[in-house]
């Protein structure tokens, strides 16, 4: 795994080099270019903030605790993190198999094509940022959210979340070469997994439900919880993730990381005659 | 042998021919049962060694799949051999295809760029030695450098990446077929880079069905058959070798 790692930090600059050239490719075609990256999620945070913030309101008031005054920051927040997730998991799948030509005549370590893809996504997100900063400070404006070292929680979960991605997406690039099916199945399995992470909900609406206990220990052994705890923490303090969350989210992710690099250096030479 | 430039030791790789290739998950669970891990099962290379030393230039001479293409990926790094070991001494310029690394929807210029950098040019390099790798590729391609390669003709794509292969450094460089491209006016061109690349003493591993090239440019020939080294010796003696099974 040592010498994996020293050969994507010597051919950083190469990662650097695809994803500024996906992200060109990307752009270069669309009118509105990068505001893409804004209008969908944004786009998306309406349509859930019209069902849950106008239709449901007294439902959702009752669980935000203190986001109900400002629950379209909440929304927001989670959703941009979760376009990270989603668009990284869904382009990593392809990362391989888009690229075989490149891969099949070129020495480059492998690992930064999924790599790549996540930090392309990541580049994105961090686009939207401004955005999620503008809104947080028009809510603290009118006094709903407070700033304080709780904005600490946003680096914590990005690397967090960029450990767990990058894993995710060595995992399912390298399966998906051999397996064509992965492709579909993680369309799914995304879709599932939005519903069950606490992003456009509180995590105490599950916490707080009938759900049997063991449905809710299997819901937080989901390392997705943690994280979007800690960046719903960053504008709410009471959302922080207590130890035991934090350490699933922490544990699990570096679980995937490892699962993923060792699956993708066992199956690479299977790969690289598959391609 | 502490001087080779690239060393095979017993070299060998194994394909699965028929089944595993795409498997799916429907055929995971339907034809679990009735595996034959035999079926299908082919060497392309095996059992191969040889050993090349710095400023060589060695032709690979063989019948159309007889692992000459699988070698040069092998020697590249782009496959990982299932039995023995390859050892190369110095950076490689894999030019096995020589549009690779090209993005249709970027412009030449932005492309060349790219295509340097990957091969592992470096930025202040390729600004350098811009022009010249324009002028190199011809006054077509200098008009269109700055339209997507989406529009380039397959011939100028060619001439492009050549253009850009021709400034690398890399002591070891292996090629295949790149001189089967591009009209007589640019194969005068690709035969003057490589002369150049041969005089500065690089390493050239060459696959090719053309025996004039093979003659021209090899000292050293190397005949493949069934995906076994049969002849390691001088490209006269490859050759002969080859004509023996080809013309009885």
């Amino acid at each position: 795994m040592t010498s994996g790692v020293a050969a994507v930090w010597s051919h950083r600059n190469t990662l650097r080099l695809l994803v500024r050239r996906d992200l060109a490719v990307k752009y270069q075609q669309s009118v509105l270019g990068y505001l893409w990256s804004l209008i969908e999620p944004l786009g998306m945070g309406v349509i859930y903030f019209f069902v849950f913030g106008v239709l449901y309101r007294s439902a959702t008031d009752r669980h935000l605790g203190d986001a109900a005054e400002s629950y379209p920051l909440f929304l927001i927040t989670g959703i941009f993190a979760w376009m990270w997730t989603s668009s990284a998991i869904g382009e990593a799948t392809a990362a391989l198999t888009g690229q075989a030509r490149l891969i099949t005549t070129m020495n480059l370590p492998r690992e930064v094509f999924p790599i790549g893809r996540v930090a392309g996504r990541f580049a994105e997100y961090l686009a939207g940022l401004p955005i999620l900063v503008g809104v947080a400070i028009v809510y603290a404006s009118l006094d709903k959210i407070e700033f304080g070292v709780s904005l600490l929680a946003l680096p914590l979960a990005i690397l967090i979340q960029a450990t767990l991605l990058i894993g995710i997406a060595l995992l399912l690039s390298s399966l998906n070469v051999l397996m064509r099916d992965i492709e579909r199945l993680m369309r799914l399995v995304t879709r599932v997994l939005f519903y069950a992470t606490p992003i456009i909900y509180p995590l105490t609406l599950v916490r707080d439900s009938s759900l049997p206990d063991w449905v809710k220990i299997v819901y937080e052994l989901n390392p997705l919880v943690g994280i979007f705890q800690l960046h719903h923490a960053v504008w709410y303090p009471d959302e922080f993730p207590d130890a035991r969350l934090l350490g699933v989210a922490v544990g699990g992710s570096l679980l995937v990381l490892l699962a993923g690099w060792w699956v993708f250096r066992r199956l690479e030479p299977a790969v690289l005659k598959e391609l | 042998m502490g001087g080779a430039m690239i060393e095979a030791e017993n070299l060998g790789i194994r394909f699965v021919r028929n089944r595993r290739r795409n498997l799916r998950l429907r055929e995971m669970f339907i034809h679990r049962g009735n595996r034959q891990p035999a079926a299908g099962v082919f060497w392309p290379l095996r059992g191969v060694s040889f050993s090349v030393a710095p400023g060589d230039t060695v032709g690979i001479i063989g019948r159309n799949g007889t692992g000459k293409s699988t070698l040069l990926r092998l020697i590249a790094g782009v496959l990982i051999p299932d039995e023995g070991r390859i050892r190369v001494g110095g950076a490689v310029a894999p030019l096995l295809e020589l549009s690779a690394g090209f993005s249709n929807d970027l412009t030449g210029r932005e492309n060349v760029h790219l295509v340097g950098s990957l091969h592992g040019l470096s930025a202040s390099f390729l600004r350098r030695h811009f022009d010249e790798i324009i002028e190199f590729s011809g006054e077509q391609i200098a008009k269109a450098i700055d339209t997507p390669v989406r529009h380039y003709s397959s011939g100028m794509k060619v001439r492009l990446g050549f253009s850009v292969i021709a400034q690398l450094q890399h002591p070891v460089l292996l090629m295949d077929e790149v001189t089967a491209v591009g009209d007589a006016d640019f194969r005068k061109k690709c035969y003057d880079t490589i002369d150049r690349l041969i005089a500065e003493g690089r390493t050239v591993m060459l696959v090719s069905h053309n025996e004039n090239d093979l003659t021209r440019f090899c000292s050293r020939g190397l005949y493949f058959d069934g995906g076994r080294l049969r002849v390691d010796g001088t490209i006269r003696e490859a050759l002969d070798a080859y004509h023996d099974v080809v013309r009885p």
